[in-house]
């Protein structure tokens, strides 16, 4: 077992914003609990705060209220032991670098020999062999979230944060990369947050699914998933599957569902 | 041949012009030589030419090379802290303005009149943009970059040289472009000032003694040279930015 349990108690994150004395109120009054080795993911609409939060925990916004914590830790004593792995909603590769030296940064920057075999196997797993020595400008969006995916796991990290990583790929490379990502994580039980629009995605990957409400965020579902791991892709198709899928899609739009019982 | 006069009928032109208004006024060579008479002064003297042109792109090169070297440390030590670029920038604002002509005897006191203070009057007219671009380019990195550093625990040495340095690169590219012809120009400044060889020598004692063709012949190469170190660092720029963007 790896990993570090993430605890996020009663954070309220507010921006100042110009004209709004107030400012903007992302997150509210919201508390989390991640065990260690749980892979949890979050739904929400557009703009409730899931990045925010994600944020928080990579210590890369401070919370107006309440406290972050990982494993006891403040969240940025896991970054300076280099032992978080994150792939944001925008992918951040340095367009200077080759596949290659993109996926291996992170052993430079926490002062580590390069572990090639790490490297190639991840460019493996992320369907890019053949394109070690291209560099960003010379790939596509989706080709970019997957070498970004790649370097977030190149150092087997304690916590994964994910924000929408398939986002820009196409359904059936999505589909692979789901299953190549849940196969890799039943493996090595890194405790991650994932963020994503895809209900199917959340239900296949996690143990937990956590509904946000609109803007301020607070969780207004919160479902355990109760597959076996590792998963065969073929729950998808299970009825237990189908039915959470219903049910966490009415929690996502509640105005259909209120269309629907006016029926 | 043909491409050779589609590329260059402009100058070509200038030139039949010139020799035509030079024979028609029957101009004494030493108020206006001719093409013609330029272009024999340079092909039965290439010892001089050749000699004090390598001085000056000696000198030229020299001193852009401690110009760029200068701008970018400087630019590192503002990034590196506000405090020093509270102090830094001004500094160099200030010593950018100074016109360059004043600086020279105070220099030349100081380090002789000799090749050293012409390689210092190209080093201060170098660095500044050197440290303006250097300064811009440290600042400008990639979307999302900076996140990922932080994440990563990226030391802030480490992330000098393995984000704001090369995010810098292309920036530095523009700057070598832009100072490469003013070197050439400061290098012939200080000569024709206080130098005893190179290219602004020359032209200062052939201009003394009325050698009109060999100052004209002068001013031919120099525009050359200035020319040819523009396209260099141009076509230099373009590759690094494609390399680095
Ligand atoms: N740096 C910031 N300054 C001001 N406001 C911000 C900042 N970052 C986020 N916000 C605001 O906080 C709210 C939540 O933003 P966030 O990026 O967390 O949304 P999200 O749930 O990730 O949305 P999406 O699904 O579109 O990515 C938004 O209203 C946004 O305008
Ligand atoms: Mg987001």
């Amino acid at each position: 077992m790896t990993g570090a349990a993430i605890s996020i108690e009663h954070v309220t994150k507010r921006f100042p914003l110009k004209g709004q004395s107030a400012g903007v109120m992302a997150l509210e009054d919201i508390s989390i609990a991640v065990e260690q080795s749980e892979f949890v993911a979050l739904l929400g609409p557009s703009g409730c705060g899931k990045s925010t939060l994600l944020r928080l925990v990579a210590s890369l916004e401070r919370p107006t209220e309440g406290t972050v914590s990982i494993g006891g830790e403040a969240p940025g004593s896991l970054a300076a032991r280099h032992a978080l792995g994150v792939a944001f909603q925008d992918h951040a590769l340095l367009p200077w670098l080759n596949v290659h030296d993109n996926i291996a940064l992170p052993f430079s920057l926490a002062n580590k020999p390069v572990d090639r075999e790490a490297v190639g196997g991840l460019i493996d797993l992320v369907g890019l062999n053949g394109f070690e020595t291209a560099r960003p400008g010379q790939l596509s969006g989706g080709m970019r979230q997957r070498v970004s995916i790649a370097r977030s796991l190149v150092l087997s990290p304690e916590v994964l944060l994910l924000d929408e990583p398939f986002g820009a790929l196409d359904a059936v490379t999505r589909r692979q990369m789901n299953i190549e990502l849940q196969r890799i994580w039943s493996r090595q039980r890194i405790t991650t947050v994932l963020v994503t629009h895809s209900v199917d995605e959340a239900l296949f990957l996690a143990d937990r699914v956590l509904v946000l409400s609109a803007r301020p965020g607070r969780i207004i579902r919160e479902v355990a998933t109760p597959f076996d791991r590792p998963r065969d892709p073929a729950v998808m198709r299970s009825a237990t599957f189908h039915d959470l899928v219903d049910d966490l899609t009415d929690a996502l739009h509640p105005t259909d569902a209120t269309a629907h019982a006016g029926r | 041949m043909a491409r050779f006069f589609v590329l260059n009928w402009g100058i070509l032109l200038i030139l039949v012009a010139w020799e035509g208004w030079v024979a028609a006024n029957d101009f004494n060579p030493i108020v206006m030589p001719s093409p013609q008479g330029v272009f024999m002064d340079m092909i039965s003297n290439p010892g001089i030419y050749v000699e004090n042109t390598s001085v000056t792109l000696f000198v030229a090169a020299v001193g852009l090379a401690g110009g760029l070297a200068v701008g970018t440390g400087l630019a590192i030590l503002t990034w590196s802290s506000p405090l020093l670029s509270g102090i830094v920038s001004p500094t160099a604002v200030l010593f950018s303005s100074v016109p360059v002509v004043s600086l020279i005897p105070i220099i030349a006191r100081i380090l002789g009149y000799n090749m050293a203070t012409e390689i210092a009057i190209v080093v201060i007219i170098t660095f500044f943009p050197s440290f303006v671009f250097t300064t811009a380019g440290l600042r400008d990195l990639p979307h999302g970059s900076q996140d990922l550093f932080s994440v990563l625990g990226a030391s802030r040495r480490a992330t000098l040289r393995r984000l704001a340095l090369p995010a810098a690169v292309p920036n530095m590219a523009i700057a070598l472009r832009l100072a490469a012809a003013h070197a050439i120009l400061a290098a012939m400044i200080a000569e024709f000032l206080m130098g005893t060889t190179g290219l602004g020598y020359l032209f200062a004692v052939t201009k003394q003694e009325f050698l009109t063709e060999r100052a004209f012949g002068t001013s031919v190469v120099a525009t050359a040279i200035s020319v040819a170190a523009f396209l260099a660092t141009s076509l230099l720029e373009r590759r690094i930015r494609a390399r680095f963007t």
